[in-house]
């Protein structure tokens, strides 16, 4: 058979039309993102858990504790956190809500594949890559509005916000977002079931929040091995290697200042897990 | 093959050599040699688990064949998956919509992903949703559409980018006898307004008159192939259907006539049947049967000949898990 790609008029307008090919391809990401977003922002449910769970954890836990935080002696060991446990647990509750609401929106994934329509995108024209791309930054941007969400309620928790701090903060929501976006992507083309989604995110949500120093402070004047006098060592050593504690340590330096590590941890941490996500992601959707 | 061969004059869109397919032990698709030309409207006949998904999934490109090769407008589907794609419009057999977004931002994504410029994109939303009679649904959330509803803007859907060439894999299935109607006029009406080649597949026999050529395939083998009337001109016959008025007429005329085929309505069918054979039925069992006649050479005994059943009853008998009937529209249990 010989090629009539030449001659075919058909595939002559296809190849005219490839002219504008890098604005169409950015015509099929909106799209995509467009889609996640607005599903998003329609399920009530999502936004009413990103209201109320930022809420719960300020007023019962954040209050609640408050008085417990500024214990200044213990022992021997003096406690240097120079803020109030609502300040402290802000940055930690802001993540909460970015990994509900990053790992929900994979969940899209799972339902466009039992309700059919993952079929309409996958006999679309259009890379795998700017469908997965598509996705991710649609659901990173829900997730990140649900941070902002959060961030809402700072006069409450007694955290003051600069403009700058707030755009860079803002960056790095987004950045957690893309990044627990994509593993979320990544594991619901593993499991496949709305029921297995739900084991796994149960199972994988609040231990890596509650391991990431978010809502209990390793004291930066202490050496490693007075730390442990006070913690018992596995839980240090899962707190080191969260990477989670990077992030919410390098949130919360963004909003109140203060810095467990180095601020810069973070965000490098988030960046190269975000490209490994991303690449999982992108290769379960190609497995189809 | 049979009578593969494009009608003249036409080029063919989609060139199909070898394809074969397998799961696991279930041969699904036994070496498919196709040909289809430019503005054919092109129908695929079978049973249900004949291969026609199968192959309409390998066209798509959502599925790689065992063997063979495919090609749109010359683009070979494993090879060039993303510019066959271009050429494609598709109504799967399950749905496919979003049940969350409006029909129109259903439609509007479809265009966004099939790089439809804006100005075209808005034009081609109101006119297709015209032509399924949609447009006061334009803002309804598709989870409030009926199935028949739904399987329209799907169709409008498909029509919402320059496809060369339109698959609808059971556009009617499960729809009732209405529906099913409005469907084929919405299809012809396409095809005096707009150039473009369609395939469908169907295993409802009556729909597949109107087409330029039909394709009957069973067990993933292409059994025929041309257009009704050759098809029924080679391989109809005239049929004798007896209907008999007790069991005893009913055991008596099968053990009679080897050939004879038994309906599951409880009429008995005589393929190849001549008046000689009437009047030795009526003969032979007179007052036992309640009903005779002579059907002329329809497209089911086309496939009865090809196949020793008819396709209604192999239909009927692997009826899909929580799907509608096909003739009723009514869940199956
Ligand atoms: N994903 C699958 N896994 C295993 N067998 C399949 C799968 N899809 C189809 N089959 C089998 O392949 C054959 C052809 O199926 P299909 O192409 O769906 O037929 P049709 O669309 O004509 O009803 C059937 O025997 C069916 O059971
Ligand atoms: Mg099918």
């Amino acid at each position: 058979m010989t090629d009539r790609t030449a001659t075919d008029p058909a595939a002559r307008t296809a190849a005219a039309e490839g002219d504008g090919r890098s604005f169409g391809a950015l015509g099929a990401l909106g799209g995509i993102w467009l889609r996640e977003v607005k599903r998003a922002l329609r399920d009530r449910g999502q936004l009413v858990g990103g209201v109320s769970r930022p809420l719960l954890y300020i007023l019962i836990m954040g209050i609640g504790l408050n008085p417990y935080f500024r214990a200044e002696v213990y022992g021997e060991v003096r406690f240097v956190v120079p803020y109030s446990y609502l300040q402290f647990i802000f940055a930690g509750v802001v993540v909460l809500n970015v990994m509900y609401t990053s790992v929900q929106s994979a969940v899209s994934v799972i339902w466009d594949r039992e309700f059919g329509f993952l079929r309409e995108v996958l006999v679309a024209p259009v890379p795998r890559f700017v469908v997965v791309l598509g996705k991710v930054l649609g659901g990173a941007t829900v997730a990140t509005l649900h941070g902002c969400i959060v961030l809402l309620f700072a006069y409450f928790a007694d955290v003051e916000l600069m403009l700058g701090d707030i755009v860079a903060a803002i960056g790095l929501i987004f950045l957690l977002a893309f990044c627990l976006t994509s593993l979320g992507i990544a594991i619901a083309h593993q499991v496949r079931s709305f029921e297995g989604f739900g084991v796994f995110s149960n199972a994988v949500i609040l231990p890596l929040f509650f391991t990431s120093s978010s809502v209990f402070p390793l004291d930066p004047s202490l050496s490693r091995t007075q730390l442990l006098v006070l913690y018992p060592e596995w839980l240090v050593t899962v707190i080191y290697a969260n990477p989670l504690t990077y992030a919410v340590d390098a949130l919360r330096g963004k909003l109140i200042g203060f810095n467990q590590f180095d601020p810069s941890a973070g965000p490098t941490i988030l960046a190269i897990l975000s490209v490994v996500f991303f690449y999982f992601a992108l290769r379960g959707f190609r497995r189809g | 093959m049979v009578g593969g061969d494009v009608s003249e004059g036409t080029a063919p869109v989609v060139e199909i050599a070898g394809l074969g397919k397998r799961y696991g032990r279930t041969l699904a698709l036994d070496g498919i040699d196709l040909s289809i030309g430019r503005n054919e409207v092109f129908a695929l006949l079978g049973p249900n688990g004949a291969g026609k998904t199968t192959l309409i999934h390998i066209l798509c490109t959502l599925l790689k064949p065992d063997t063979g090769t495919a090609r749109i407008a010359g683009f070979d589907v494993s090879r060039q998956p993303l510019k066959a794609r271009r050429q494609l419009g598709v109504v799967f057999q399950e749905p496919s919509l979003d049940s969350r977004l409006t029909v129109q931002e259903n439609l509007n994504f479809h265009g966004l992903v099939h790089r439809v410029p804006f100005r075209l994109r808005r034009r081609r939303i109101t006119e297709m949703l015209e032509l399924v009679e949609l447009t006061e649904w334009r803002h309804a959330l598709v989870r409030t559409l009926s199935a028949g509803m739904k399987r329209r803007v799907e169709i409008a859907r498909a029509l919402i980018h320059d496809a060369a060439v339109v698959i609808l894999d059971e556009p009617t299935v499960g729809l009732d006898a209405q529906s099913r109607e409005r469907i084929w006029a919405y299809l012809g009406k396409l095809r005096r307004e707009r150039e473009l080649t369609l395939i469908v597949t169907t295993h409802y026999i009556d729909e597949v008159d109107s087409c330029d050529r039909v394709c009957i395939v069973d067990h993933g083998k292409i059994l025929a192939l041309d257009t009704p009337e050759a098809l029924r001109a080679r391989y109809g016959v005239e049929q004798v259907r007896i209907t008999p008025r007790d069991l005893a007429t009913r055991t008596g005329i099968m053990e009679q006539n080897p050939n004879a085929i038994a309906e599951a309505s409880g009429d008995i069918v005589l393929p190849g049947a001549t008046h000689g054979v009437v009047d030795r039925l009526l003969g032979g069992f007179g007052t036992g049967i309640s009903n005779i006649s002579i059907e002329r050479p329809s497209l089911e005994s086309v496939f009865l000949t090809l196949t020793g059943r008819e396709i209604r009853d192999q239909a009927a008998e692997r009826p899909t898990l929580a799907r509608p009937n096909a003739r009723t529209g009514e869940p199956v249990n």
